[in-house]
C-alpha cells in the first residue's frame, strides 16, 4: 500500500501554490540560464573545435612586401609546408570602419556562410557578421569602399577571424571597428591595390602534436623563411589571437553563473528548510501521534522532503528544457556578440546535467536533510507536546524594563524568529552582491576608460621591428620583452617588461641595476609588494627569471615590470645599445610604417573595456533585475512565515485591542528593522565579496581593472532594497490585516 | 442599563448545512455583575461571547455598552470598543509565547491610559518571582493566571472569560475563580463568563442557561456563594 501521507502532496501544493511557484521560478530561472549558457557554450566550443579541420584553418601565415613567385614558393614548401595565398586588402569604409578585404577562400581558412549568399557579382561583398550587426548593416544594404558602391550580399564567419583582432599584438579585439569580408576575385581586383597585403597561410605537412611543437615548427620555419625572403609579418597560429582567443575566452562566464545557481539553490534549500520547520512545528501533535503509532523516523523525514525534492526536479526538468530551446537561443546570442563564431548544433552535455540538475538536487536534498534529521531527533511525546526546543527548558533572556514593551516585544520577535532574519540578512547580501555586480562593472568599466589618460605612460608607445631612429624629441626609447606569469589560479597571462632609458621622462623611477619596478595593476593582481621575488617564464621555452621586486610604479592598467634599460638588455641578451620601442607624447612621423610593428595609444588601451562592456553589458540589467528579484523573493517568502509562525499572537493582540498599526508596528516593523539595517550594515561585506568576485573574475583576463565602485551605487542599491523592500511590507500588512480575531480561539490545542 | 444585548441573531452555513447558532438573544446586564452563561456544546454561548467581545459579527441585533452600539461600529471602531471596555481570557491562555510573564502582562497595560500597576497584579496574582520566566517555563495554571492579569490590568469594564478553567484542574481551577472574584470586587468590572460546569453558577450574580440558541433560563443567583466554597 502507497504511503497516504502522500496523498498531503497535491493538497500542500495547492494551499501553498504562491511559494512553491515562486521558488520555482526562480530555480527554473537560474537552470535555464546556467544551463543555456552551458549547452550553447559547450556546443559551441565544439564546433569551434571542429572547425580547425572543417574548415581547414591555417597553422599561420606570413605577411611578403612583394608577391612571391612560383620559384619561391616551391622553394618555401620544400619546408614541408603547403602555402596558400591570402591576400587582403584594408580598406577604411564610409562609416568609419576599417574592413579588411580577401577574396573568397575555398582552399585553406574557408569561409562560414552565416546568412544570405556568397558573392556572385563584382558589385557584391559579404562581410562578417558580427562586424556588420554592430554597424547596423544586413543583406542588401549597400557599403562604400574605394569610391565603389558594394551590396552586401551574405553575412559570414571567417575560421581565422573568430575574434576581430586587427593586429596579434592589439590588447583585444575590436568588432565595431574591425571588420573582415570576402569579395569575388574579380570584384576584389576593380579596388585599388596599393594598399595590398601579400599575406600567405601555410600548413605543415605533418600535424603539429601540440603548441610546444607547433612552436618548434614554426621557428624553424621561420628561421628558413628568413634565409629565402624578407618578411613583413609573421604569425604561427598557435600564437594568432585572432584564431585562439575565442576558445581560450569561451566559457569563463559559466563558472560565475554556475556559481550564482549554487549559491541561490543554497539560499532556497534554506528558504524550504524553514518553512517546513514551520510546518513541523504546526503539525507537531499530529506527527507525534504519528511517531507514536509506528510511522518510522525515516518515513516521516522522507515525507517532509519529498516537496523540496519534487519541486527542485520539476524545475530542473523545466529550467533545462527553457535551457535548451529559449536561453540557448539566448546565450548563443551573448557568444554570437562577442566573437565571429561558425553554424554549430546544439549538443547534448552531459556536464551540464550533472551542474543544473544533480547537483542543485544534491544541495536540496543535504541541506533539507541534515535540518530534518535534527528536527526528527525528538521524541514522539515531545511532538504531542509540541515542545520542539533542543534545549530542556528555553529560558527567557532579560531585557531592561526601562526599554518600553513595543520596543522589548519588537526585539523578542527579532529573537524569535532568528534563523529568518540570519536567511534574509544572508540573502540581503546575496542578492545585494549579484544588484551590485550588475552595476559595478559598468562602473569599473567606465572609471577605467574615464581614468586611461592619467594611467598611460605616454600618448603614443611604439613596437617597432627593429632599431630606428627618430628626430622627434618627445621619443623615447625602451626595450620591450614580454615574459609569461606562472600559472596562477589556472591563468597565466602575458607580462610586458620595460627597459627604461637613464633619467627617463615617463618612467619616474631613478633606476640602477638592481631597481626593479612592477605596475601597481601586477602588484594588486598578484599581490606582490617591494621586496617579494617574482618568476616569470619564457612563452615558449622552458625558462624562467627571478626578479626582485623593488618599487611599486602607479600604473594601474598594465601588467609590466620596469627596470634599466641596460639591465633587461643583458639580462635578455641584447645588444648594450639595443631598443625596440619609443614612449612619446607626439605622433611620430619620420618612422615607417614598415618598422613599425604596433602604436600603443588610448584608444588601444580602452579596446578591453569597450570589448567587456559591449559583449557583457547587456548581461548586467539581467543580473541587476535577478538581484531585486532575488532580494523580493526572500524576503517575502520569509517574512511571510514570521507573520504565519505569529498568526495565533496577532490574533490574540488584535482581540486585545491592538490595532492594525500597532500589530505592524510589531511584525512587520520588525523585519523592516531587520532589512534595512542588513541592506545598509552589510554594504563594506558586500563590496569585499565584490572585489573579491571581480578581481578573480578579471585575473582572467589579460590586464588590469582597478576596482572602484562610486559611493551612489551602493546608495542606489540601497534605496531600490528600501522601495523593493516597501511593495513587500504592503503585502505583508494586507496579509496581518487578513488575519481572523477567531485563529486565536480555534487553533488551540 | 449597562450592558444592553438585544435580539442577537446568528447563523454558520448556508442551505441544508445552515446551523442557526443564536435565534435572538435579549439580555441586560448591571455593571459589575458576574454572568455565568451555562449550557451543552453548541449552545452558542462562545459564539454569544464572540459577539459580545467584538471578534464576530451578529446577523442581526446589537449589544450596546453605556449606549455605544457595537453594530454601528467600523472595524477601527471596534478595536477602540476592546481596548477600552473589554478584558478577554480563554481556555487556553493565548498567552505570547515569546514574550516573559512580565511582558505579557505590559502587552495589556500598554493599551490602557490608566493602567494598573504591573507589579502589583504580578504580586496579586503570585506570579512576580516568576516575571523573567516564558509562558512555556509555567504550568497551566500560572499561565491563566498570567492571561487573567494581562485582562486586568488595563481595569476593562467587561471581563469575558470563555471556559477559563476548562483546562485546569480542581484546585488550581477554584484558585482561578477566586482570582476572577476577587478581581470583580476590587475593581467592579462585569464578568460573563462561558463555561461547562454547572457548579460555577453558584459564584454568579447571574445565571443564564442557552440551549439551541435560546435563552431558556435567565435569574439571579440569591443564593450566591464563594468561590472558595465550590464544589464539583
Amino acid at each position: 500500500m502507497k504511503n497516504p501521507l502522500n496523498k498531503r502532496f497535491i493538497r500542500e501544493l495547492k494551499s501553498d501554490l504562491g511559494k512553491y511557484v515562486v521558488l520555482s521560478i526562480f530555480i527554473i530561472a537560474m537552470i535555464a540560464i546556467v544551463s543555456g549558457f552551458q549547452v550553447a557554450g559547450n556546443s559551441m566550443i565544439v564546433a569551434y573545435d571542429e572547425s580547425f579541420e572543417k574548415y581547414n584553418i591555417e597553422h599561420g601565415n606570413f605577411e611578403l612586401l612583394a608577391n612571391a613567385d612560383e620559384a619561391l614558393i616551391e622553394d618555401i614548401e620544400k619546408e614541408g609546408v603547403t602555402l596558400y595565398e591570402n591576400f587582403y586588402l584594408e580598406e577604411e569604409t564610409t562609416i568609419d570602419t576599417t574592413l579588411r578585404i580577401f577574396i573568397n577562400r575555398e582552399e585553406v581558412n574557408k569561409v562560414c556562410l552565416m546568412s544570405g549568399e556568397f558573392p556572385s557579382e563584382a558589385d557584391e561583398i559579404a562581410i562578417d557578421r558580427i562586424h556588420a550587426t554592430k554597424n547596423n548593416l544586413d543583406i542588401g544594404d549597400t557599403i562604400t569602399i574605394d569610391n565603389k558602391e558594394l551590396t552586401i550580399s551574405g553575412l559570414v564567419a571567417l575560421t581565422d577571424y573568430s575574434a576581430l583582432y586587427q593586429n596579434p599584438t592589439d590588447t583585444m579585439f575590436d568588432t565595431i571597428k574591425f571588420g573582415v569580408a570576402v569579395m569575388t576575385e574579380e570584384g576584389y581586383n576593380t579596388l585599388d591595390h596599393s594598399h595590398i597585403h601579400y599575406s600567405y597561410s601555410w600548413k605543415y605537412d605533418t600535424e603539429p602534436a601540440d603548441d610546444i611543437e607547433a612552436k618548434e615548427m614554426s621557428d624553424e620555419f621561420l628561421e628558413s623563411l628568413l634565409q629565402k625572403t624578407m618578411l613583413e609579418n609573421y604569425i604561427p597560429a598557435y600564437n594568432n589571437q585572432a584564431i585562439q582567443f575565442t576558445g581560450n575566452d569561451m566559457g569563463r562566464d559559466k563558472l560565475i553563473f554556475g556559481m550564482f545557481l549554487y549559491i541561490v539553490v543554497a539560499i532556497i534549500a534554506f528558504i524550504f528548510a524553514i518553512t517546513t520547520s514551520n510546518t513541523i512545528a504546526k503539525e507537531a501533535t499530529v506527527i507525534g501521534t504519528l511517531r507514536a503509532s509506528g510511522y518510522s523516523k525515516g518515513e516521516l523525514i522522507r515525507h517532509y522532503l519529498a516537496m523540496p525534492m519534487l519541486v527542485t526536479l520539476l524545475s530542473a526538468i523545466i529550467g533545462n528544457i527553457l535551457g535548451y530551446t529559449l536561453m540557448e537561443d539566448f546565450a548563443a546570442d551573448m557568444y554570437y556578440n562577442s566573437y565571429s563564431l561558425t553554424t554549430y548544433e546544439i549538443l547534448w552535455n552531459a556536464k551540464a546535467f550533472v551542474n543544473t540538475t544533480v547537483i542543485p538536487l544534491i544541495i536540496m536534498f543535504l541541506i533539507n536533510f541534515f535540518i530534518l534529521l535534527s528536527k526528527f531527533k525528538l521524541s514522539p511525546l515531545r511532538f504531542i507536546r509540541r515542545d520542539l526546543s533542543k534545549k530542556k527548558k528555553k529560558k527567557a533572556f532579560k531585557l531592561n524594563t526601562k526599554i518600553g514593551i513595543m520596543k522589548r516585544f519588537r526585539l523578542r520577535v527579532i529573537f524569535q524568529n532568528m534563523p529568518n532574519y540570519i536567511t534574509i540578512i544572508i540573502g540581503v547580501i546575496l542578492a545585494n552582491v549579484i544588484m551590485i555586480f550588475g552595476i559595478a562593472f559598468p562602473a569599473i568599466l567606465d572609471n577605467h576608460s574615464e581614468n586611461l589618460p592619467k594611467n598611460m605612460l605616454c600618448e603614443y608607445q611604439y613596437i617597432l621591428k627593429m632599431p630606428m631612429p627618430t628626430e622627434n624629441e618627445s621619443a623615447e626609447a625602451f626595450t620591450a620583452y614580454s615574459l609569461k606569469t606562472l600559472e596562477t589560479k589556472g591563468f597565466t597571462e602575458d607580462v610586458s617588461l620595460f627597459g627604461v632609458s637613464p633619467d627617463s621622462q615617463y618612467i619616474d623611477v631613478n633606476f640602477d641595476d638592481d631597481t626593479v619596478y612592477i605596475s601597481s595593476a601586477y602588484a594588486e593582481k598578484y599581490d606582490v609588494a617591494a621586496g617579494d621575488t617574482i618568476t616569470l617564464r619564457e612563452e615558449f621555452e622552458d625558462k624562467e627569471y627571478e626578479f626582485e621586486v623593488t618599487g611599486i610604479y602607479d600604473y594601474s592598467i598594465g601588467i609590466a615590470v620596469f627596470m634599466d634599460r641596460d639591465v633587461l638588455n643583458q639580462a635578455f641578451e641584447f645588444d648594450q645599445d639595443y631598443y625596440n620601442g619609443y614612449f612619446s607624447n607626439e605622433e611620430i612621423s619620420d618612422i615607417d610604417n614598415e618598422f613599425i610593428a604596433t602604436v600603443i595609444t588610448k584608444d588601444d588601451m580602452d579596446k578591453v573595456s569597450r570589448q567587456l562592456m559591449d559583449s557583457m553589458g547587456s548581461m548586467m540589467s539581467v543580473f541587476f533585475a535577478i538581484g531585486i528579484v532575488m532580494f523580493m523573493l526572500i524576503i517575502f517568502l520569509l517574512s511571510k512565515i514570521v507573520v504565519e509562525k505569529n498568526s495565533q499572537s496577532i490574533s490574540m493582540i488584535k482581540i486585545l485591542g491592538y490595532d492594525n498599526k500597532e500589530i505592524n508596528g510589531l511584525y512587520v516593523a520588525t523585519t523592516a528593522i531587520v532589512v534595512i539595517a542588513s541592506l545598509i550594515l552589510t554594504m563594506p561585506l558586500v563590496d569585499r565579496i565584490m572585489a573579491v568576485l571581480l578581481e578573480f573574475m578579471f585575473f582572467m583576463y589579460s590586464g588590469w581593472m582597478e576596482y572602484y565602485v562610486p559611493f551612489e551605487n551602493y546608495a542606489l542599491i540601497a534605496i531600490t532594497g528600501i522601495l523593493a523592500y516597501g511593495i513587500i511590507a504592503f503585502f505583508q500588512m494586507k496579509k496581518v490585516k487578513q488575519i481572523p480575531m477567531e485563529d486565536a480561539l480555534k487553533n488551540v490545542e | 442599563m449597562f450592558l444592553q444585548i438585544n435580539g442577537i441573531k446568528k447563523h454558520f452555513g448556508e442551505g441544508e448545512s445552515r446551523v442557526d447558532v443564536l435565534k435572538g438573544i435579549d439580555l441586560e446586564l448591571e455593571k459589575g455583575e458576574i454572568c455565568v452563561l451555562l449550557g451543552p456544546s453548541g449552545s452558542g454561548k462562545s459564539t454569544l461571547l464572540n459577539i459580545i467581545g467584538g471578534i464576530d459579527d451578529a446577523d442581526s441585533g446589537y449589544i450596546s455598552i453605556n449606549g455605544e452600539k457595537t453594530v454601528d461600529m467600523n472595524e477601527k471602531a471596534l478595536t477602540k470598543y476592546r481596548r477600552k471596555h473589554l478584558g478577554y481570557i480563554f481556555q487556553m491562555y493565548n498567552l505570547i509565547p515569546n514574550l516573559n510573564i512580565k511582558e505579557n502582562i505590559e502587552v495589556g497595560a500598554y493599551l490602557s491610559d490608566n493602567p494598573l500597576d504591573v507589579d502589583d497584579i504580578l504580586k496579586t496574582l503570585g506570579l512576580y518571582e516568576h516575571r523573567h520566566k516564558l509562558p512555556n517555563q509555567l504550568s497551566g495554571g500560572q499561565q491563566q493566571r498570567t492571561a487573567i492579569g494581562r485582562a486586568i490590568v488595563k481595569n476593562p469594564d467587561i471581563l469575558l472569560c470563555d471556559e477559563p478553567t476548562g483546562a485546569l484542574d480542581f484546585n488550581t481551577s477554584k484558585d482561578i475563580l477566586k482570582l476572577i472574584e476577587d478581581v470583580n470586587k476590587k475593581y467592579g468590572n462585569t464578568v460573563i463568563m462561558v463555561t461547562h460546569n454547572d457548579a460555577i453558577k453558584n459564584m454568579a450574580d447571574r445565571v443564564i442557561k442557552l440551549r439551541d440558541g435560546v435563552i431558556r433560563k435567565n435569574y439571579l443567583n440569591e443564593e450566591k456563594i464563594s468561590a472558595v466554597d465550590l464544589d464539583w
